[in-house]
């Protein structure tokens, strides 16, 4: 090699150098695993934590829920009026919910439903069960007994409603399938989750979190 | 080398220095708002609008809604814009502390990256209200309005399953990984959709938020999975961008493609029948909530929730004529 373009050379091998060592000092991306990113999430522990609340305020709070013949009766008479009495709204605007409880006849059962007359001499469907897949914040958010703002990170108190609804169907769901014939009585208490001002509440969609049927 | 050659390569470098200053260099004020910075003794108080990107015509409406119901409300009022760079918000912050501003409306950029500023300015005495996204805190902002992200995607989630079925393949681009938003909304869709075995989804990649990395993602994604059923995308920027990509592929009409957000494009689409589902989250209504929080404290009031939830309300063909202009019609929330 001339000393010409040895010299041209040079120059050009320093600034590359250079740049890898600027560039490994401070790399200007880093290449991250998704799940690594919500590995590095602190861990919440919603199992231990729904445990804790589904034995002890939840069970506590289900004779404070608002009977369903009461609620029934106000919302054929002044749905609005029985939002604002009976209902709960977690923020601003959205959704609303009941925490409801009563006794029920099954008057029908589908693959995701059970039906309820309230009236013993009625075959009218008054509140229906669901007993499907359970999805949202029914029963997180109907209650009145957990609050976002005492949760830093929200994804903490969502994972909590996905443990409740986890242990709704395997707790709550098997036995009430099995036993809700027609014509059983079914003791439940439950939430129902509202998201549009126009609809229909009768009969009523309730997430139960507890069901006796004799 | 001759001296021309010299001359040009020295150009050339001068340049490119003057563009990396000029890129390092905040940009403070956003187009459209109209208080400086620092405004004359004695004149309204001011209110900072620090918002994580003005890149998104969604953040632009967070943030011009809040701006103009600040002043609406007699305050002098600036949007600065973060550009997605929890360093350029920071710089903002010290700006805005340094300059007088005696309340901060804050769009965060990152979930605990943020929670420094939020504390600086608790230290010195300015109240932070957080808007549509959280930072991983309860005890430094004055107040968070958030959509409530999890239960819009759950709400997603269900339309997704009635609109694909229980049997397909899709691809979800997700947000900001560091983002809390992009998490809820990712967490309430598969809350519902990965109970349904039959639904697999055969890629899940970040496009930040952003429609030009959502195309850019999802082209070589659609070359190695042709056949996909849909796309859920994390934001409506992105919805438009994966839009965009199917579009090019000549596969518009047969892949179906599910946002968030609620803007306006992606709602006259829905009308139209090309994208089939958003999630409207009322980003007018947050913003003036934000603002109207920021006069009660600045008149004497304390007492504000920590975290205050808004309802997302789900937009699709059915119901589409209810919702335009970032909100609903009829309230124009």
């Amino acid at each position: 090699m001339n000393d010409s373009r040895w010299k041209s050379w040079l120059p050009r091998t320093g600034c590359l150098l250079g740049l890898v060592v600027v560039f490994w000092w401070a790399p200007p991306f880093h290449i991250v695993e998704l799940n690594g990113v919500q590995q590095a999430h602190p861990a919440f522990d919603a199992v231990a934590f729904v445990d804790k609340f589904w034995f002890g305020r939840l069970a506590q709070s289900l004779d404070r829920a608002t009977d369903a013949v009461v609620l029934e009766k106000a919302i054929r008479t002044d749905s609005k009026a029985a939002r604002e009495k009976y209902g709960r709204v977690a923020g601003l605007g959205g959704d609303y919910y009941f925490f409801v409880a009563g006794e029920g006849r099954v008057v029908s059962v589908n693959q995701h439903e059970i039906a309820l007359s309230l009236d013993a001499d009625s075959s009218s469907t008054d509140v229906i069960l669901e007993t499907g897949n359970i999805f949202g914040n029914a029963v997180r958010d109907g209650t009145r007994l957990l609050n976002v703002s005492d949760f830093a990170d929200s994804q903490d108190f969502n994972a909590i409603s996905s443990e409740i609804n986890r242990r709704i169907e395997e707790q709550v769901l098997p036995n009430l399938r099995a036993k809700a014939v027609v014509g059983a009585i079914v003791h439940f208490a439950g939430c129902a989750e509202v998201a549009d001002e126009g609809t229909d509440l009768h009969p009523l969609l309730v997430v139960p979190v507890s069901a006796v049927v004799r | 080398m001759t001296a021309f050659h010299r001359l040009r390569n020295y150009g050339t470098l001068a340049l490119m220095v003057c563009m990396l200053l000029t890129g390092c260099k905040p940009k403070n004020e956003a187009a459209g708002s109209t208080a400086k910075a620092t405004s004359a003794d004695g004149g309204p108080p001011k209110i900072a609008i620090i918002v994580s990107t003005l890149n998104n015509p969604w953040f632009v409406v967070l943030a011009n809604t809040a701006r103009d119901r600040a002043k609406e409300l007699g305050y002098d009022a600036t949007v600065f814009d973060s550009q997605n760079d929890p360093a350029k918000e920071a710089t903002n912050f010290e700006n805005t502390l340094a300059s007088g501003y005696k309340v901060i409306l804050l769009n965060p950029t990152d979930a605990q990256g943020s929670i420094a500023n939020v504390r600086k300015a608790k230290a010195a005495g300015v109240p932070v209200f957080c808007i549509d996204r959280e930072i991983d805190a309860t005890d430094a902002a004055t107040s968070q309005i958030l959509s409530d992200n999890y239960s819009g995607c759950v709400a997603l989630g269900q339309y997704f399953v009635k609109q694909i079925g229980e049997q397909g393949t899709y691809v979800e681009l997700l947000g900001i990984v560091g983002d809390n938003n992009t998490w809820n909304r990712s967490k309430g869709f598969h809350s519902v959709v990965d109970r349904y075995p039959g639904l697999k989804m055969v890629a899940q990649q970040s496009a930040d938020f952003d429609r030009a990395k959502a195309l850019e993602v999802l082209e070589p994604i659609l070359q190695a999975h042709p056949d996909i059923n849909a796309v859920f995308c994390g934001n409506d920027a992105m919805a438009m961008g994966a839009y965009q990509a199917l579009l090019a592929a000549g596969k518009a009409d047969t892949i179906k493609v599910f946002g968030f957000d609620g803007a306006d494009d992606v709602v006259k689409l829905i009308a139209e029948g090309k994208i089939t589902a958003t999630g409207m989250q009322f980003p007018k209504l947050m913003a003036r909530t934000a603002a109207e929080d920021a006069d009660k404290y600045i008149k004497g009031e304390r007492n504000f929730p920590q975290k205050a939830p808004v309802g997302v309300e789900l937009v699709t063909r059915d119901n589409v004529t209810k919702f335009g202009d970032y909100g609903r019609k009829a309230d124009t929330q």
